[in-house]
Formats: C-alpha cells, sequence, structure tokens
C-alpha cells in the first residue's frame, strides 16, 4: 500500500493537447484529376500559416512562457506534460519555428513530460488491422526522439479513443500507460481518481476527470455556471477534496488565450494555481510517466467498444455518428492497398496521411444541439455538408492518383 | 403551449386583409402565405374578411374566414407589361376595397406588399383603426437590383411610413427596409414563412430543378449556366418550371450553350404536377438574386429533395439543412449539383435532417407570431 493512499494525498496531473490539422483548401470537383502538386492542391498554406500565427502568438508562445517561468519558481515542485502532434510540429516548422524552441526550453527544465500519439492525430486505430496504426505511433516516437531526444512511457490516443483492442496494442508496442477518458460509461460507480488495467493486457490506465477538467476547458467563462467566476483557490479547493491517487486534468492547450481568451483571465488563473494547490499539504504534482510508477492499479476496465472525450456522447460518433462520415472514412481507408502498391509513394502516403487527421471528419459531424454548437465554432466550413464535399472531392482526386 | 389566455382575446379581434393572391389564384409566395396564415390565424379564432379581386373560386370551410370579391382582374406579377390600363386597374381595385370595407367594422386592417397599400392608407384614416403591413417582397428584389422602378418603391416607401407595424419575411428584408426605405428597425417584426409538407413519394430520377417565376429576380439564367457545366462532369436533366418573361432568351441561351437536350422548360406547372417534379428531382437549386424568403425551397426540402439556395434569400438564413452558394458563383453552384448527385450519404444525410427542420417552419407559428404584431398594435 503506497503511503500517499494510506494518507488520501492526491497527485495533480496536469496534461495538455498540442494539435493543429492541416487545413484544407476549397476543391471542387471539377478539380478532380489534375497533375499539380498535391500537397500544395489539397492543403491551405496561407489559411494554415494564419492561423497558426494566431494561436501561437494567442496561446502557444505567452503560456510556454508562463509555465516555463512557474517550473522555475517552484524548483521541481510543479510539472506539466504534453502531447504534441506531428501536424503541429510540421506546421511550427513551417511557419513559426520559434514555437519548438520554446517547448524545447520547457522540455529542457526537466519538469516536464511528453507523451506519444498517432503522429497525424488519425483515426487509424479504429482500422480493420492495427498496422497503419502502428506505423503512425512509431513516426511520432521518432519524431519526439530526433526534435526533443525524448522517449514518452505513455500514450494518448486521437482524443482519448480507446477501447481493449486499442490498449493491448499500445502495450505491445512497448508503452506502460495509456490515457482515456473517466468516463461512467466504463467506471460505472467508480472513481476515475486512481490508475486501472484493461480487461485482457497489462498496462496502466490513467483516466481523465472530466469535470474537474471541463470546469477549466469549457466552463470557465461560462457566467450562467454556478461556479463562475472560477479562481485558482476555489478550483485547489475542489482538487484537495477529490479522494484519490491522481487526480488527471487533461485539456486542449487551446484552452489558454484561444478557446478562453486572454480577458477571461484565464492566464491569471493558470498563473496562481501551482500557489494555490501547494498551500495544501497534501498535493503535488505528477507526471505520467511518474504517475505508472508510482501507482497501482485498483480494478479492471472492460472495453469493447470505443470511447473518447468528444462530446457529450464520449464514443466515437463525433467523427463518425453519420453516413457522410462513415463513408468518407472508409473511402480513405480504401486507398492503403493502392498506395502502399506504388513505385515511391512517399508523398502521396504523407499526403493521405495528414488527410486522416481526425478534424477533417469533425468538421462533417451533424449532432445538434450543445455538441453542434462547439463543432461549429471551430468548422471553417459553412456546414458540415460542405465539409463532407471538399473532403470527398479531394479523397477522388487522391483515389485516381493512387490506381494511377 | 402558451394558449391559454389567447383564445378569448381572439376571439374578439376581427380583421380586414386585403390581398390579391389566394389558392387557387395564386402565382407565388405571397398567395401561399395568405393561404397558410388565414387557415391558422382563423384555427386560433381570429375572425377575418379577406378581400380579393376575385373570390368565385376559392372554397372555405371555416365559419369566420370569409372571402370577397372586388370585382377586378389583376396580375401583377406574371408579366412586367406593366403598360395598358394595369395601374388604372390597381388604383381601382384600392377604391374599391375602400368602399367596400368601410361598410363593416373591423379591428384591424393587414394588408400584403405594395398592391394594396393605397386602400390600406386610406382605409386607417377613415375608420381610424391600426394597420399591419407584411412586405413579401420589394422593388429592389423585384427588379434583381438593376433599373427599380422609383414608382413602386415611393408606393412602398408611403405605405411602410403609414403602417403602425411591419411584418418581413426575413432579416434580410428587414435589412433592406431599414437601409433602402428608411424604416426604424423597431418597427419591424421579422416572422419567417412555414410550408405545408408535401410529403415523400415516386422514385428519384437525376433531376435537377428550378422552380420559379422567369425573371431576373429569380436567377434562372444563373441556373441553365450551371446547368453547362454540371454536364461537363455528370449527365442529367435540368428541369426548369415556372413561366414568365425571360422564357425566350432562356431557351435560346440553352441552345447557344449546346444542352438543350438536357434542359426542359415546363411551363407553369399544376399543383399535382408541381408536387410530382419536387418529388422526383434529386437536386433543387434557389439562384435567386434577391430572395426575401423562399418558400419553394422549403416545399422541395419537405418532399425530400435537398436545395442549393443563394445567400441572398431569407430561407438561406434560417435553414441549417441547405447548401449556400452566391447566385452569381456558376462554378461553385455547379460543384454542389454535381457533389449532390455524385454521393448519395450527402443527399442522405440532407434529407434526414431536413425532415426534422421542416418541423419548425408551421403556418401556426407564423399566425402565433402575427397575432402577436396584432396585439402590439390593437
Amino acid at each position: 500500500m503506497c503511503i500517499r493512499r494510506l494518507f488520501n494525498i492526491p497527485s495533480v496531473c496536469l496534461y495538455f493537447e498540442v494539435h493543429q490539422p492541416i487545413r484544407l483548401k476549397r476543391f471542387s470537383v471539377f478539380s478532380i484529376g489534375s497533375e499539380a502538386n498535391p500537397y500544395d492542391t489539397y492543403f491551405d498554406h496561407e489559411l494554415n500559416r494564419n492561423i497558426f500565427y494566431r494561436v501561437a502568438k494567442k496561446c502557444y508562445l505567452p503560456t510556454n512562457e508562463l509555465l516555463y517561468e512557474l517550473i522555475s519558481k517552484y524548483n521541481g515542485k510543479f510539472k506539466v506534460s504534453y502531447s504534441l502532434t506531428g501536424t503541429f510540429i510540421e506546421l511550427c516548422e513551417k511557419h513559426f519555428p520559434d514555437v519548438i524552441s520554446s517547448f524545447m526550453k520547457l522540455r529542457k527544465t526537466g519538469c516536464v513530460d511528453f507523451l506519444d500519439e498517432t503522429y497525424y492525430h488519425s483515426l487509424s486505430s479504429l482500422y480493420d488491422n492495427l498496422t497503419e496504426f502502428e506505423r503512425q505511433v512509431k513516426m511520432h516516437r521518432d519524431m519526439m526522439k530526433e526534435k526533443f531526444d525524448y522517449t514518452p512511457s505513455v500514450f494518448r490516443n486521437t482524443e482519448a479513443i480507446y477501447d481493449n483492442r486499442i490498449a493491448k496494442k499500445v502495450k505491445e508496442i512497448g508503452y506502460k500507460g495509456i490515457i482515456t477518458e473517466g468516463t461512467e460509461k466504463i467506471l460505472g460507480w467508480r472513481s476515475p481518481n486512481y490508475l486501472y488495467k484493461p480487461a485482457k493486457s497489462n498496462i496502466k490506465v490513467l483516466l481523465r476527470n472530466y469535470p474537474l477538467s471541463d470546469d477549466i476547458g469549457f466552463r470557465f467563462s461560462a457566467k450562467g455556471w454556478s461556479g463562475y467566476p472560477l479562481t485558482a483557490d476555489k478550483f485547489a479547493a475542489w482538487v484537495s477534496q477529490s479522494p484519490g491517487d491522481i487526480i488527471n486534468i487533461f485539456i486542449d492547450y487551446e484552452t489558454f488565450g484561444e478557446h478562453q481568451w486572454s480577458d477571461t483571465g484565464i492566464f491569471g488563473f493558470l498563473r496562481h494555481l501551482p500557489d494555490e494547490l501547494l498551500k495544501y499539504s497534501n498535493v503535488d504534482f505528477i507526471t505520467p510517466a511518474e504517475a505508472v510508477k508510482r501507482y497501482e492499479p485498483v480494478g479492471e476496465i472492460d472495453v469493447p467498444f470505443a470511447i473518447s472525450w468528444a462530446d457529450m456522447a464520449r464514443d466515437v460518433s463525433t467523427w463518425l455518428g453519420n453516413d457522410m462520415q462513415r463513408d468518407a472514412f472508409n473511402e480513405l481507408k480504401s486507398l492503403e492497398e493502392p498506395l502502399m502498391r506504388k513505385a515511391n509513394p512517399e508523398l502521396l502516403l504523407h499526403v493521405w496521411r495528414l488527410l486522416q487527421c481526425s478534424d477533417h471528419l469533425y468538421y462533417q459531424c451533424t449532432k445538434g444541439l450543445a455538441d453542434g454548437d462547439v463543432h461549429q465554432y471551430f468548422n471553417p466550413y459553412d456546414s458540415p455538408y460542405e465539409g463532407f464535399i471538399n473532403y470527398m472531392n479531394i479523397i477522388q482526386d487522391l483515389k485516381q492518383r493512387a490506381y494511377r | 403551449m402558451r394558449g391559454g389566455g389567447r383564445v378569448e382575446k381572439s376571439m374578439a379581434l376581427k380583421v380586414a386583409m386585403i390581398g390579391w393572391e389566394y389558392p387557387p389564384h395564386k402565382v407565388g409566395g405571397l398567395g401561399t402565405h395568405c393561404y397558410g396564415l388565414t387557415r391558422s390565424l382563423a384555427d386560433m379564432g381570429v375572425s377575418i374578411d379577406f378581400y380579393m379581386p376575385h373570390a368565385d373560386k376559392i372554397k372555405t370551410d371555416k365559419d369566420n374566414l370569409t372571402f370577397k370579391g372586388i370585382g377586378e382582374e389583376i396580375f401583377p406579377y406574371d408579366t412586367v407589361n406593366l403598360g395598358g390600363d394595369f395601374f388604372e386597374r390597381v388604383n381601382r381595385y384600392n377604391e374599391l376595397c375602400v368602399k367596400e370595407i368601410q361598410k363593416n367594422s373591423y379591428g384591424l386592417l393587414h394588408c400584403h406588399d405594395w398592391l394594396t397599400i393605397n386602400a390600406g392608407i386610406m382605409l386607417k384614416k377613415k375608420l381610424n383603426i391600426p394597420l399591419v403591413l407584411t412586405i413579401h417582397s420589394t422593388e429592389y428584389d423585384r427588379s434583381g437590383w438593376l433599373n427599380s422602378n422609383q414608382w413602386f418603391i415611393d408606393i412602398e416607401k408611403k405605405g411602410m411610413e403609414n403602417a403602425d407595424k411591419i411584418i418581413a419575411v426575413s432579416y434580410y428584408t428587414r435589412k433592406i427596409l431599414m437601409k433602402k426605405y428608411g424604416v426604424p428597425k423597431e418597427k419591424i417584426r421579422v416572422i419567417h414563412n412555414a410550408v405545408t409538407p408535401i410529403g415523400e413519394g415516386g422514385k428519384k430520377l437525376k433531376i435537377v430543378l428550378f422552380m420559379g417565376r422567369l425573371t431576373i429576380q429569380k436567377g434562372p439564367e444563373f441556373f441553365i449556366r450551371a446547368a453547362k457545366k454540371v454536364l461537363e462532369a455528370e449527365d442529367c436533366l435540368f428541369v426548369v418550371a415556372g413561366a414568365g418573361d425571360m422564357l425566350p432568351q432562356l431557351v435560346d441561351l440553352a441552345v447557344n450553350l449546346g444542352i438543350s437536350n438536357r434542359v426542359m422548360f415546363t411551363g407553369k406547372l399544376t399543383d399535382e404536377e408541381l408536387h410530382h417534379i419536387y418529388r422526383i428531382a434529386q437536386v433543387y437549386v434557389l439562384p435567386s438574386v434577391s430572395e426575401p424568403f423562399g418558400i419553394t425551397a422549403l416545399e422541395a426540402l419537405s418532399a425530400g429533395t435537398p436545395i442549393i439556395v443563394s445567400k441572398s434569400s431569407g430561407v438561406s438564413e434560417i435553414l441549417k439543412t441547405c447548401l449556400r452558394v452566391d447566385f452569381w458563383d456558376i462554378d461553385e453552384m455547379a460543384n454542389k449539383i454535381v457533389t449532390l448527385l455524385r454521393y448519395a450519404p450527402l443527399r442522405k444525410e440532407l434529407a434526414k435532417h431536413a425532415k426534422e427542420e421542416i418541423k419548425f417552419f408551421t403556418w401556426d407559428l407564423c399566425a402565433r407570431k402575427t397575432f402577436d404584431v396584432y396585439k402590439e398594435v390593437v
């Protein structure tokens, strides 16, 4: 029995997903069959640069700076973790290399852990066999080694998509831990504030505490919410009262300055958070890599059908919930075989994989009500239908190239 | 339903509504609107005398909805040939309306568009009762923003100034009323049109449908030009349903573009024919240059047909289940037509969600909101 558990001392794991898709150009059905370079024909470099600049200035650079300051101030007591997608790194390199240096600076503090995922932030974990998934995981691993000289020991799949099969494969590839959503669908009455193990394999599963995570990620500036305004001391009090081993606060990095604009006070909140949390003698900060070393699973979770941290449904319906999405997904999947058979497939394979980025299917989501509003906010298209038309036109063009 | 106190209050109200279209005497959305609106208002207990140039063919099954033919023939939309004695007839109709209506006692006057507005203004002064004016289209819309006729604009403006409240069929129209006619925002209430669902049925064919008057406002030329582009990629049939002054010019255009064997001009269709073509078409396009609402788009949706609508339309501002285009963007219009024809899941998703969304567009709702406007002025 771990001494911390005996005294109910929760550790706080702050983890951020850092991702940007490489967005598409408007591609008409009449452009299908062209000979031009697919990378430049499909992807809107100017749009991507503009968005990346904006988010880098509003979020990545100031937040990295603030976290660096806090890490230095607390002398090893304050820790954070990231996963950086391959598409994000490519956008950094193409448009704003300073952002990579700024993450490198954080990595050198020794108080930052990085996770692996699929390089392309794809849905390849849902393919009929997991060969392509494994390739993309290794690509991410190689990228982390090359750019940051770091080998992650914990894995987080695209949008925390998880099932028994994925857990087993991730274990096989060699990871010690995997992250997913702490939803009642898999936990029932049990608490997300402990480590679990999958039904048929032996890997440690870290579960996102979604009420506390969403308090920051979604509700922070919601004036109608009973917790508004959310202050660091209020949040720290909630955390300290949460029983368990580890409180996993997993959120989009763009929460800082982009989803929650600077004038909401989100940076002030982050600045004071370590101080307020460390005021409680029972609280400390931990990274996923440390967590899987320190804690043992308290139980088993059996997840035969994929879950995720997206939307209210917490499943994969965000990307594959309607006929358009399923049709596009199947078309895309079917290109693996012809592309692999080609003589020099590198460029086409890269393009194919960039198209696998889950965001392109997310834009085609037709779910209404609360979820739909979030979708519309991030959607570069007038409607999900337009998202489908554009994406499908591009896939049809790639399909012709694959069989050419 | 928040209708508890509504009934006894609406019982007391007697409305003189002055129109000029009502099924089966109907050429456009105004007639459809008057039909749906008056029947729902009557169900709510409002008594309506509906004044028309001719009312012989109109049947009513409601005690509190009566039709009164004045005895003057006018067809303002079928032709832009406004020569002859058209204006005299309009004047005569308005005068006759005044004469007839003042014989009875009403609590409120409700006019539709410019054609009946003079009667409304005169009666308002004579009877000292409030006037509500619904704007279904302005001269700017009808002229496609080209060579607008100042005579119509002046009379529309006069009507808007004299009305106690104005109902606009969309925010799109409200904006025009504010910008071009100087109407203050507080005076305008936006009430979107509705649809009586046609329902699905029949086997879908590769038909792309245009339905509307063949006038510059409705943008049929853009439809034909998009057809040319579509036919480069996909074989299908284009149906142009409707009559109007542009017909010869459009036929010429189709011939010159070499697509006359793929474009069919049907002329004006009966209701039955219309429902059939709505049902068997695979795509409906509303390419209007300026469309205050666009009820036909809702009709197509209600028949299970996906729609592409002009961004310059009222219907595009409220509908989620549609594809939007700029009316002049032929390439994008063609892109959307081809993808709709080609990608079955796209049609399926649109049809599925349309079925849900169409339920929000009921004449009962339109009537309730109209009655709220009545309450404001009575």
